[in-house]
């Protein structure tokens, strides 16, 4: 029996596009559920946390620099090569 | 003076024919087969005159196999090649592969691949060395990994160690346009189909058209995770269409998408995303593997690679294991990638009708995945309580993160420091997904 291509192709297509659509709406669905999840029963504590020591490193890379600034100007200062 | 010339020769022949003889004697009473190489040997070695030799060694190289093609000659897999293949189809295949290496290095146009991919196909059209063969060099990279769907695999996983997923999560319907852009897939499938069945150009089966599409997912290693699961006779041809157009997606999306958005929609400022905790981005590769095992059965291989990469990624604990995918896993793999398929290139599969219909249909499936991603967008727009800038539809098509840039390129043009990249991530993410899923419904429907 011939085969005809293009009706074929059609349903594929049918099917195809809505198992995508499905399958992400599914996904933002479920996303946006988690995001409620974690933000209502395990909240903020992990990102504070996070926080917290991104500007904890922040201040150490601060204290860093002044420090190697320092040192680089006392040496400049009095002519020594490092 | 002749006879000083074949001195060597008829010196070189006696002491093969003596030295033939004492192995024969020494291994006389054996079960009768040293006699056999002896006269074998014997055979080889009838004195030649230097011109007969040097025109033998002649007829051996690759200048004779060139200009005197015969019939019947077969390619490392044991098939006939036509006179055209071997002569005139290699000098064009030689031109067509500086053309890839042109692209590669000049234009940078995907060079990681068009690099590997063009050599490759130079090796597979010397003649002679049949590279391609099962025991040659190139066939063996080919079997390893290829014919077999799993250099695609590794490569995902290296993709989703590296891909992060904050954009898409914090603004989750986003991932509706990367369903959009799979449009380019589907609809481009019916354009091949209509092809073949009212043109006679060109003569696609089902499953033929099925993997030519697929390089509207704009998404390399699917579009040759599944030309080779259903069609591994137009594999070249389509990873070599699917890699040129990525890299031209800076060429082929903007004109589309000034076309179907007005110069107040281009202009539109998304709100700031909203901060992701890093258990969402933990939880979320689980959550696609599950969504996938439970509906798609089939598209997990691709996208369990892929969540594995990440979910490697986001434990923050394993940064040894995901270091390695993202770096010298993937870039061994894609030495292999690029050389195997180049292996595909050889003229007498190349060069064929077939070959320009599939560059034709896969040109109209990029164009048509950009296409579909704007629309949605813009239809989102008008529904969103927040607004939507469409031209982030158009990153729906894979290509990450190229056609985000793209996205973001032409809305600083519309309004001069308007930065749409972090919007457009969240559906350039999600189009890699949705091209994993339309692979999977593929390989479902075929097999």
């Amino acid at each position: 029996m011939e085969v005809h291509l293009v009706s074929e192709s059609i349903k594929f297509m049918i099917l195809g596009m809505g198992i995508v659509f499905i399958f992400l709406y599914i996904l933002v669905l479920l996303m946006r559920l988690q995001a409620w999840i974690i933000a209502r029963y395990f909240p903020e504590r992990f990102s504070v946390s996070g926080e917290r020591a991104a500007s904890s490193v922040e201040e150490e890379r601060a204290r860093v620099a002044a420090i190697v600034a320092a040192v680089a100007e006392y040496r400049r200062s009095h002519g020594k090569r490092g | 003076m002749m006879y000083r010339l074949f001195l060597p020769l008829l010196l070189m022949l006696g002491t093969t024919l003596l030295w033939g003889g004492s192995n024969a004697s020494a291994e006389g009473q054996g079960p009768g087969v040293a006699p056999i190489t002896t006269e074998q040997k014997a055979e080889e070695h009838v004195p030649k005159p230097l011109t007969v030799l040097l025109k033998d060694f002649f007829r051996t190289t690759g200048i004779y196999a060139l200009i005197h093609p015969e019939e019947g000659v077969k390619n490392g897999n044991g098939e006939a090649m036509s006179r055209f293949a071997q002569s005139w189809g290699r000098v064009i295949m030689f031109i067509v592969v500086f053309i890839l290496f042109y692209l590669a290095i000049v234009k940078k146009f995907e060079p990681l691949l068009l690099l590997p991919i063009g050599f490759g196909g130079l090796l597979a059209n010397i003649p002679v060395a049949n590279m391609t063969g099962p025991e040659g060099f190139l066939g063996i990279i080919y079997n390893m990994g290829i014919a077999n769907e799993f250099f695609p695999l590794l490569i995902f996983m290296g993709v989703g160690a590296m891909t992060d997923f904050g954009p898409l999560l914090s603004n989750p319907k986003t991932a509706l346009l990367g369903a959009a852009a799979q449009f380019g897939i589907f609809g481009s499938l019916v354009g091949a189909a209509a092809l073949s069945q009212y043109t006679g150009l060109v003569d696609f089966t089902l499953r033929q058209c099925a993997s030519i599409s697929i390089i509207g997912g704009a998404d390399g290693p699917t579009s040759i995770f599944i030309a080779s699961a259903l069609s591994p006779e137009l594999l070249g041809a389509i990873a070599v269409a699917a890699y040129s157009y990525m890299a031209l997606v800076p060429v082929i999306q903007p004109p589309i998408m000034r076309a179907l958005t007005t110069e107040e929609e281009r202009r539109i400022v998304m709100p700031r995303l909203r901060k992701v905790a890093k258990r969402e981005k933990l939880i979320f590769p689980l959550l696609i593997v599950m969504l996938s095992a439970m509906l798609l059965p089939e598209s997990t291989p691709l996208i369990g690679a892929f969540a594995f990469g990440n979910f490697a990624k986001e434990s923050g604990v394993v940064d040894r294991l995901s270091h390695e995918m993202q770096n010298s896993l993937i870039n061994i793999v894609t030495i292999f990638l690029g050389l195997g398929v180049g292996s595909k290139l050889q003229a007498d599969k190349f060069l064929v009708l077939d070959t320009m219909g599939i560059l034709i249909i896969g040109l109209v499936a990029f164009a048509a995945g950009t296409a579909a991603g704007v629309l949605l967008a813009k239809l989102m727009n008008l529904f969103s309580k927040e607004p939507i800038n469409p031209l982030i539809g158009a990153a729906g098509v894979s290509a990450v993160p190229m056609a985000a840039r793209v996205a973001n390129r032409v809305g600083a043009e519309a309004r001069p420091g308007n930065v749409l990249l972090m919007h457009a991530m969240g559906p350039n993410v999600a189009g890699v997904i949705g091209s994993a899923v339309a692979a999977g419904v593929l390989l479902s429907i075929f097999n």
